[in-house]
């Protein structure tokens, strides 16, 4: 579904990404842990194709298509879907206005029809309560005023109601409470757990793995994947550190 | 005699004015008259329809409004808009419907003064639109009663040539006045104001200029406080794309003895393009001591992490700019009480950036 093959990338001149490679099939989640400075944002920005973030080395296809030559709005539209480690603030436009022009524009690229603002409602309203969030704030500005968790809700809320086929979710789980954590994992699982589907999990901790098992884990260190395995290896670098593996 | 006899930019209230401007479009050779019925809202009430500053009868329904001599008052441009002119005068305690002018400019210069003129406790609501090409100057005086409450609101979308506007009101105690100016067409347009705020009175003055291509906008407005207990909220958006210029000159003036005052001055400037130009100058002259008097000013650009984050959602990215665009002057613009004259208004906003973005 998704293979980058040794990727390089930097920012502002600055080597981020060195010999990257990774493939992920339909069906599968994978999460990618790493000390900080390791370049686990970066790969989700690069992914997501935000300007800034120069591809000097290497390709990623998904789906068949070469990634790179798509826009961040196509890349959306062809499936993908970017969680933001710190999701943006937009005040003046509605969680609502802005999701249904989300949704919709995302159709419109695959000859759907539209959906009426009142079968938009009903989705967004159905989403936000699976994810326990006050359907009040759905007519709130973007993000405006929420809370880390609320934003991190409102993330998976979204994810939910443009049901992509791949998410690459950066540091979902930070900011969260257990009990958060807790609906947030389950969200998780009920979007993308399925055979059609795949997940990169971008993650610091271990925590969120008690609740989206990966099945795979890799390293990634100094802008490469060092070391790559199964579930059992987020457990092991919980217990001796990254300095220990990543080497 | 000089085409035009005008202050020199060296003045401060005219350092940014495109005078030229003003001649050039006064010297605009006639074109065709545009239709002004689609510029007509769904509105009851009286509506006037002026070609180049002339009463059209057969197209007007004047209702409670009359003509008369009216004078253009002091001020360089406002001065020459002398001669007859439409009146609003409402009786104590009257409510009118409102009240819709529709000024289509065909080309040359054109004058014309008003006045609206509200007793005690009267309430009113005026609603103009400047639409064709040519210089089109207005002087408008605005005299409130006690209580009486007006709200105006003001679109230019000429698309060629300028438009001069000149607002001169007096608020007595109690008394409020809302007036809200959009700027969307690709015309010039200055809009100078002078508002005197009653004892507890009540004055908001602000709006949205919209430039593109080598447009200029700009707005002038000085509200002076005379009397205690006063509100006044001066909230301003400019947008500039291209190398167009757009200035934003809000003065508050708070005479020795009107304590208590409260003045918010709020003036954004958003550059579409590093091209463009905003300029914002916040005025504050207190002589009061016990006053609060807010006042900001920020010019800057679409926040790219936002722009990012709406693709990254699927939304295509001129898509995405209008979206921002358009929140950063909502709040000027929301402000405008009667939701048929708030939607016609967002309407304009929306075709600016469409044709802009």
């Amino acid at each position: 579904m998704l293979v980058i093959e040794n990727l390089h990338a930097e920012i502002d001149g600055k080597p981020i990404l060195k010999g990257l490679s990774l493939s992920v099939n339909a069906g599968e989640v994978h999460a990618i842990m790493g000390p900080n400075g390791a370049g686990k944002s970066t790969l989700g920005y690069v992914l997501g194709g935000r300007p800034g973030y120069e591809v000097t080395e290497g390709s990623i296809t998904f789906g068949g298509q070469d990634l790179l030559a798509l826009a961040p709005n196509e890349r959306a539209a062809a499936g993908l879907f970017l969680g933001f480690q710190y999701p943006v603030e937009i005040p003046g436009v509605s969680n609502v206005q802005f999701l249904r022009e989300a949704l919709n524009a995302q159709r419109a690229s695959r000859d759907e029809k539209a959906l009426s603002g009142a079968e938009f409602l009903k989705l967004a309203r159905e989403e936000a309560r699976k994810l326990d969030m006050d359907a009040e704030m759905l007519k709130r500005p973007v993000n405006v005023g929420f809370s880390g968790g609320e934003k991190k809700r409102n993330e998976m809320v979204q994810m939910g109601i443009v049901d992509p086929k791949f998410a690459i979710l950066d540091e979902t789980d930070s900011g969260l409470d257990i009990d958060a954590l807790r609906i947030v994992g389950d969200g998780i699982n009920r979007i993308m757990r399925a055979p059609h589907k795949a997940v990169l999990l971008i993650t610091h901790y271990q925590r969120l793995l008690d609740y989206v098992q990966p099945d795979f884990v890799h390293v990634l260190a100094d802008g490469r994947i060092t070391r790559s395995g199964g579930a059992e290896l987020a457990h092991q670098l919980e217990r001796e550190g990254y300095a220990e593996i990543a080497a | 005699m000089p085409l035009l006899d005008l202050p020199s930019t060296r003045a401060e209230a005219w350092r940014w004015a495109d005078l030229g401007a003003l001649s050039a479009a006064a010297a605009l050779a006639p074109i065709a008259r545009a239709g002004h019925e689609p510029h007509f809202l769904d509105l009851p009430g009286a509506r006037l329809l002026f070609v180049d500053g002339l009463l059209d009868e057969a197209h007007s329904a004047l209702d409670r409004v009359t003509l008369a001599h009216l004078t253009g008052g002091e001020h360089a441009l406002g001065g020459r808009a002398t001669g007859i002119g439409w009146s609003l005068r409402l009786d104590a305690d009257a409510a009118a419907d409102p009240v819709q002018v529709v000024h289509v400019a065909t080309g040359g210069e054109n004058h014309l003064p008003a006045e609206i003129v509200l007793a005690d406790n009267a309430v009113a609501q005026v609603v103009e639109t400047f639409v064709g090409a040519g210089w089109s100057n207005r002087a408008t005086r605005i005299e409130l009663g006690r209580s009486a409450r007006l709200g105006r609101a003001v679109r230019l979308i000429q698309e060629g040539g300028f438009t001069s506007l000149r607002d001169e009101a007096q608020l007595g105690t109690g008394a409020s006045l809302v007036s809200t100016f959009l700027g969307a067409g690709t015309a010039g347009t200055r809009i100078d104001g002078a508002v005197i705020v009653g004892e507890s009175g009540y004055a908001e003055v602000g709006g949205a200029l919209l430039t593109a291509g080598e447009q200029r906008q700009e707005c002038a407005v000085r509200v002076r406080h005379a009397e205690p207990n006063g509100q006044s909220h001066q909230l301003w958006r400019a947008v500039a794309a291209d190398t167009s210029v757009a200035s934003l000159a809000a003065a508050v003036e708070v005479a020795r003895h009107a304590q208590k005052t409260d003045g918010e001055q709020s003036l954004r400037g958003l550059l579409l393009q590093r091209t463009a130009t905003v300029n914002l100058k916040p005025e504050l002259e207190i002589f009061a001591d016990d006053v609060k008097c807010a006042h900001g000013a920020t010019v800057g650009e679409l926040d790219n992490r936002a722009l990012f984050y709406m693709q990254s959602r699927g939304i295509p990215r001129p898509r995405a700019q209008a979206l921002l665009t358009r929140a950063f002057v909502a709040d000027a613009l929301d402000r405008i009480g009667n939701e048929v004259v708030r939607d016609a208004f967002a309407a304009d906003a929306d075709a600016w950036l469409e044709r802009t973005l």
